[in-house]
C-alpha cells in the first residue's frame, strides 16, 4: 500500500512569534514544525540532506484533521474537529509534543455532529479568538480564560475562512455569502453574494466562498466565484481578476496588492486596476495556505501537495519543504 | 815415474843402511819400507815436516842462488864449490822426496779416516730418520684412533635425569656410572638396546595381529563379493513384484544414479527440492533431472582428469589467442581468415555459454491444475543457474490482458524483491565473458539460455554476495552453501506457489474484468450500495502509453511504478462522464496493491495533478486499504471502492445528469471541500468524510 502521506494535504499554517518556526498542519492530524532559522541562513558545513524537512513531526491523538492554526505571543492555537488546542510554544517546539496548555470545546448541538474549526483568527490585541467552524457559526473565545463569549450566527452552511479589521470581521462560507460583522456587538451589518453578481460567478466550479479579506476600503474575496476587489462601502465589485483558477481558497492583501490562491498552476500577486504582478508556481494542486510574513520575509505556500513552496522575496520559488 | 822410482831405490838404500840393525829378516821389503814409511809418517808430526819442508825448500833455493852466483865466477874453485852444492842440493832434493812420499801416505790415511767417519755419520743420520718416520706414523695412528666415530654417539638416548628415573638399578648402576662418563654411556646404551628390543617385540606382534584382522577382511570381502550376483538375482526377481504394486523403487535408483552426476550446486538443489517434494507429497512439487546422462558422464571423467587445469589455461591462452588474431588479420585482410576468426568467436561463445548437460525440473502446481515448470540449468564456465519455465493450464484462457499474468515472462518477475534477472548475480561473469571475446552483457544470452534470478543461485547453494564483500577474486571456486539452499528451496517453493495461486486468481479476475463484471466481494463494506457507473474496457497498455498520460507522472517520479509492472486501463463511464483509470499491478500482486491513476473527462478534463477531487478518490484508493481478509481480490475491491467513489464526486457536483442517490451526511465539507468517500454502516449506509 501507498504511503498516505504522498497524498498530503497541508490546510494551515502559521508562524512562531519569535519568526523561528513555521508550523504547518495536514489532514493526517499531523503538525510538522520547520526550523526556519536552519532553512532560510544554512550552515553550509552543517547541511544535511533533510534540512527542508520538519525538524519534527507530531501526530495529534485525536486522528482528525488540522483544520487552522493560529499563532498568539504565548500559544500555538491549533484548530482540529469539535475542539481548539493551546500549546505553549516552548513545548510545540520541542521534539515531543506534550499535553496541550489548554483546550477550548466547540459547543455542539449532537455528541454525532463533529464541527470543523476551519479557520481562527486572533484578534490585533489578542484578547479576542474567532473561530469559523463547520456548523456555520463563528464562535468567539476569550483569550484569557478560553471561555465562549459570543457566537456569531447567521451563515447556512459552513465558514470557510473568518479574518477581520478595525472591529469589523469579514467570513466567507460555503452558502456562498460573505458577511461583515461588528465585532463588538456580534451582528451582521453587510453581506456580499458574489455569485449572484454576472462579472464574477462561475456556476460550474460553484457558489461557494473560499476566502474573504478586509482592508480600510476594500474586501477582496474568492471561491466559486472569482476572486474579486468589492469596495467596502458601495460593496460593488470594482475589479475582477481575471485569472485561470478553478476555486479560490486564500485572498488577501498585502503592501497594495491582492494576492489569491486556490485551484490554479500559480498563486497570484494582483493590483488593484487587475494587472498580474507576480506568478508564483506552486507545487499543490490546490492551494489552501498562503502565510506571509515580513520579519522574517518569507512567503510560504502550502496546498494539496506534501510539497511546501517557500518564497524570501515574494517573487519566484527558491525552496521547497518537504511535509513527508 | 822412472826418476821417481830411482829416487825411492836411492831412499831405499839409504833407508836400509840406517835401519840394517833392526830389520834382521828382509822378507820383503818393499812391503816392509811401506810399512815402516806409514807407521813413520804417522808419527811424525805433520806440521814439523811442514815447516821443514819449507826449510829445505829454502836452503835448496839458497844453494841454487849461491850456484848461480858461482856459475858466474865460472871459477874452478867455483866448480868445486857448485859440485858440492850440487850434492848438497840433491840431497835436498831426496829429502823433499821422502817428506813428499810422507805426505802423501798422510793424505791417505786422513782420506781414510775421513771416509771412514762419513760412513759412520751416515748410518746414524739414516737411523734418525727411520727413528723419526715411526714416531710420525705414530702420531698419525694415535690421532686417527681419537678421530674415531663411534656408532653410540648417533643413537638417540634418554636424557640422562630420565635414565635414572627409569632404567632399573642394574642397568644404571648410580654408584659407577655417576662418576664414570664412559660407563654412563654404557649403561645409557644398554638401557637403549633393552627397550628398542622391547619395543620391536610389541611392533612385531602388532603387525602379525595387523595381518590377521586384513585375512579376515579379505575372507568377508570375497563373501560379499560372492553375495552380488544373487542380490541382482533377487533384485531381478522382483521386478514384476514392483511392478504389480506400482512401486517406483527402480526409477529412484535411476535417479540417484543420474544425481551422482549433476553439477554440485544442481545436485545440492536436486536434494532439496526432491526431499521437499518427498515431504509434501508430489501432488505440490515434482523434481526430475533431465539431459544426456552420457555426455555427462563423459564430462565428469575430464574433469577428473584436469579438473582445475582447463579453467586456467582457458583464461590464460585467450588473451594470447586474441592478440594472434589481430596479427593474422593485420598482416592479411583475407576473407578466410576473417571467416574462421568468426567462427572461432563463435565456438568460443558457445564454450563460455556451455550448460551442463544434465538440467533438472521442478514443476509446481496450484490445487486448481496451473503448474509451472521450471529448468534449472547450470553454465559451466560462468557457474551460474539459469532458469527456464513453461506453464500448463488446465483450461485454456480467455482474454488477452488475462493470458498475459500467466505466460508471460512476468510470472517470475520479483519474486523477490529486485529480481529481475536481468543480469548475472555472478561479479565474474562480464569479466568471464569479455576474456572470452565476447562483447555483449550478459542480458544478450537471456533469451536462448534462460534468467539467473538470484532465488536460483540461491537454491543451488550460491552465494555471491558473500564473495563479493571478499577481495573480488574472478574464477574464484565459490563455496556451495548448503544451508541456505535447504531454506531458500522451502521459501521458494512457497513463494512460488503463493505467486502462483494469487496469478490464478487474478487471472480469472482479469477475466472477468475484461468481460466487464466486476467480482463482488463478500462481507465488503461497499458492497450494498447500487453503482450507477459501468467498466466498459479493461485492457493492457504498454509502458510508452502509460508514462505519457500526465495523470501517471506523479507515480513514475515518486518511483511507485516501474516498466515491469503489468499495467491495464480500465474505462468507467456513466453517461457523459468517463474516466480512465491506469492501473499498475506489481509484480508481487497482491502483496502490493495496485495503483490507479486517473483521469477523467467531464467538463474537461481532470487528473491528480489539476484537480483535487481526483486526487482524494486516488488518495481514497490508492492508500486506504482495511481489507485484509479480502487481500486475493483486492483488484475488484478497489474498482469497486473506484465506482462508488466516481458515483460519489458526481452526484455531489449536483448537476442534474446525476442525480443525488446515496446518502450523505453532507456533500462538502472543510476547506478543502472534500467529498463523502467514506462509507459508514448505519442503517441503509451512509458517506461520510472522515
Amino acid at each position: 500500500m501507498l504511503n498516505k502521506i504522498l497524498y498530503n494535504t497541508v490546510l494551515s499554517q502559521t508562524l512562531s512569534p519569535c519568526g523561528k518556526y513555521l508550523v504547518a498542519g495536514n489532514i493526517y492530524s499531523q503538525i510538522a514544525i520547520f526550523d526556519l532559522d536552519r532553512i532560510l541562513n544554512p550552515v553550509v558545513e552543517l547541511l544535511t540532506s533533510d534540512y527542508n524537512k520538519p525538524k519534527h513531526i507530531h501526530t495529534l491523538e485525536s486522528g482528525h484533521q488540522i483544520c487552522s492554526l493560529a499563532s498568539s505571543e504565548k500559544f500555538l492555537i491549533v484548530g482540529t474537529v469539535n475542539e481548539i488546542y493551546g500549546w505553549d510554544w516552548k513545548n510545540a517546539a520541542s521534539s515531543k509534543l506534550s499535553k496541550p496548555s489548554w483546550v477550548i470545546r466547540i459547543p455542539s448541538q449532537s455528541p454525532l455532529e463533529q464541527t470543523d474549526v476551519n479557520s481562527l483568527w486572533l484578534s490585533e490585541d489578542e484578547a479576542r479568538l474567532y473561530a469559523g467552524c463547520g456548523d456555520n457559526n463563528v464562535y468567539v473565545f476569550n483569550m484569557e480564560d478560553g471561555k465562549l463569549v459570543s457566537t456569531f450566527k447567521g451563515h447556512t452552511d459552513y465558514i470557510h475562512s473568518v479574518s477581520g479589521k478595525n472591529q469589523q470581521l469579514i467570513t466567507a462560507s460555503e452558502d456562498g455569502t460573505v458577511k461583515l460583522w461588528d465585532s463588538r456587538t456580534g451582528s451582521s451589518h453587510n453581506k456580499l453574494e458574489p455569485h449572484t453578481n454576472s462579472k464574477v460567478s462561475r456556476p460550474d466550479v460553484g457558489k461557494w466562498m473560499g476566502s474573504a479579506a478586509i482592508g480600510d476600503d476594500w474586501i477582496v474575496c474568492g471561491g466559486g466565484p472569482r476572486v474579486a476587489l468589492w469596495h467596502l462601502r458601495s460593496l460593488d465589485a470594482v475589479t475582477v481578476f481575471d485569472i485561470p483558477d478553478h476555486g479560490i481558497h486564500v485572498s488577501f492583501f498585502h503592501d497594495d496588492c491582492v494576492i489569491a490562491g486556490g485551484a490554479a498552476k500559480y498563486l497570484y500577486q494582483l493590483t488593484y486596476s487587475g494587472e498580474v504582478k507576480v506568478e508564483l508556481p506552486v507545487s499543490a494542486t490546490t492551494v489552501y495556505s498562503v502565510l506571509l510574513s515580513t520579519n522574517p520575509k518569507v512567503l510560504t505556500i502550502a496546498g494539496s501537495s506534501p510539497e511546501i513552496d517557500l518564497c524570501t522575496t515574494f517573487n519566484y520559488r527558491d525552496q521547497v519543504l518537504h511535509f513527508r | 815415474m822412472g826418476k821417481e822410482d830411482v829416487s825411492a831405490k836411492k831412499r831405499r838404500k839409504i833407508n836400509t843402511t840406517s835401519n840394517e840393525s833392526s830389520k834382521q829378516v828382509p822378507v820383503d821389503v818393499y812391503k816392509r819400507v811401506v810399512e815402516f814409511e806409514e807407521t813413520e809418517a804417522q808419527l811424525r808430526p805433520a806440521e814439523k815436516d811442514a815447516a821443514f819442508f819449507k826449510k829445505i825448500c829454502q836452503d835448496i833455493r839458497q844453494l841454487f842462488a849461491e850456484i848461480a852466483e858461482l856459475k858466474a865466477k865460472d871459477t874452478n874453485e867455483a866448480r868445486e864449490k857448485i859440485n858440492a852444492k850440487r850434492i848438497e842440493a840433491s840431497l835436498n832434493l831426496v829429502a823433499l822426496k821422502k817428506l813428499n812420499r810422507l805426505e802423501k801416505v798422510r793424505t791417505r790415511a786422513g782420506r781414510d779416516a775421513l771416509h771412514k767417519e762419513k760412513q759412520r755419520v751416515d748410518s746414524t743420520h739414516l737411523l734418525l730418520q727411520n727413528l723419526l718416520y715411526e714416531a710420525d706414523h705414530l702420531n698419525k695412528e694415535v690421532t686417527k684412533c681419537l678421530q674415531f666415530k663411534s656408532k653410540d654417539e648417533e643413537i638417540e638416548l634418554v636424557d640422562v635425569e630420565d635414565f635414572y628415573k627409569e632404567a632399573p638399578a642394574e642397568i644404571s648402576r648410580p654408584e659407577l656410572t655417576k662418576t664414570d662418563e664412559h660407563q654412563l654411556q654404557l649403561a645409557r646404551l644398554e638401557w637403549e638396546l633393552r627397550q628398542r628390543r622391547e619395543l620391536s617385540s610389541a611392533c612385531n606382534e602388532l603387525i602379525a595381529s595387523k595381518e590377521r584382522v586384513a585375512a579376515a577382511i579379505a575372507a568377508a570381502r570375497s563373501r560379499l563379493d560372492a553375495l552380488l550376483p544373487h542380490l541382482r538375482d533377487v533384485l531381478k526377481s522382483t521386478k514384476p513384484l514392483q511392478e504389480c504394486l506400482a512401486l517406483r523403487l527402480d526409477d529412484k535408483r535411476d535417479e540417484a544414479r543420474a544425481a551422482s552426476l549433476l553439477p554440485s550446486p544442481l545436485f545440492l538443489l536436486f536434494a532439496n527440492a526432491s526431499a521437499y517434494s518427498d515431504a509434501l507429497g508430489a501432488k505440490t512439487v515434482t523434481v526430475g533431472i533431465s539431459g544426456d546422462e552420457d555426455e555427462a558422464r563423459r564430462l565428469e571423467q575430464l574433469n577428473n582428469v584436469d579438473s582445475d587445469l582447463v579453467v586456467s589455461n582457458d583464461s590464460d591462452s585467450d588473451p594470447e589467442n586474441n592478440d594472434d588474431d589481430q596479427n593474422e588479420k593485420k598482416k592479411r585482410h583475407h576473407r578466410t581468415a576473417k571467416i574462421s576468426k568468426e567462427e572461432k568467436a563463435d565456438a568460443k561463445k558457445k564454450e563460455v555459454l556451455k550448460k551442463h548437460p544434465l538440467s533438472i525440473q521442478v514443476s509446481v502446481k496450484v490445487p486448481d491444475g496451473t503448474a509451472l515448470n521450471l529448468i534449472f540449468s547450470y553454465l559451466l564456465h560462468l557457474k551460474i543457474i539459469v532458469v527456464k519455465f513453461t506453464v500448463s493450464l488446465p483450461k485454456p484462457i480467455t482474454g488477452i490482458s488475462a493470458a498475459d499474468v500467466l505466460n508471460g515472462h512476468c510470472i517470475l518477475n520479483e519474486l523477490y524483491p529486485g529480481d529481475t534477472g536481468y543480469d548475472s548475480p555472478h561479479p565474474a561473469t562480464t569479466y568471464l565473458l569479455n576474456a572470452a571475446g565476447i562483447t555483449e552483457d550478459f542480458q544478450h544470452f537471456i533469451s536462448e539460455l534462460g534468467k539467473p534470478y538470484v532465488w536460483a543461485q540461491r537454491m543451488c547453494g550460491l552465494d555471491f554476495m558473500a564473495t563479493v564483500t571478499e577481495d573480488q577474486k574472478f574464477n574464484k571456486n565459490i563455496q556451495l552453501c548448503p544451508s541456505l539452499s535447504v531454506s531458500t528451496v522451502e521459501n521458494f517453493i512457497l513463494t512460488l506457489k503463493k505467486r502462483l495461486m494469487s496469478r490464478v486468481v487474478l487471472m480469472k479476475e482479469l477475466q472477468d474484468l475484461e468481460s466487464g463484471k466486476i467480482l463482488s466481494v463478500k462481507g465488503d463494506s461497499l458492497s450494498p450500495v447500487r453503482l450507477s457507473g459501468s467498466l466498459t474496457q479493461w485492457q493492457s497498455v504498454g509502458w510508452p502509453e502509460y508514462s505519457q498520460s500526465p495523470s501517471t507522472a506523479f507515480l513514475i517520479s515518486e518511483g511507485l511504478v516501474n516498466p515491469n509492472d503489468m499495467l491495464y486501463r480500465a474505462i468507467i463511464t456513466r453517461q457523459s462522464a468517463k474516466l480512465v483509470a491506469l492501473v499498475a499491478l506489481g509484480s508481487d500482486y497482491p502483496k502490493k496493491a495496485p495503483m490507479f491513476s486517473l483521469t477523467l473527462h467531464w467538463n474537461g478534463t481532470h487528473h491528480a495533478g489539476i484537480n483535487d477531487d481526483i486526487r482524494d478518490i486516488e488518495r481514497v484508493i490508492n492508500t486506504d486499504w482495511a481489507s485484509e481478509e479480502n487481500k486475493q481480490y483486492t483488484l475488484s475491491v478497489q474498482i469497486t471502492k473506484l465506482l462508488t467513489c466516481l458515483d460519489i464526486l458526481l452526484e455531489t457536483t449536483g448537476s442534474s445528469e446525476f442525480p443525488p442517490d446515496k446518502v450523505m451526511f453532507c456533500p462538502v465539507r472543510g476547506r478543502n471541500r472534500v467529498k463523502p468517500y467514506k462509507f459508514l454502516k448505519q442503517g441503509s449506509g451512509l458517506f461520510v468524510q472522515y
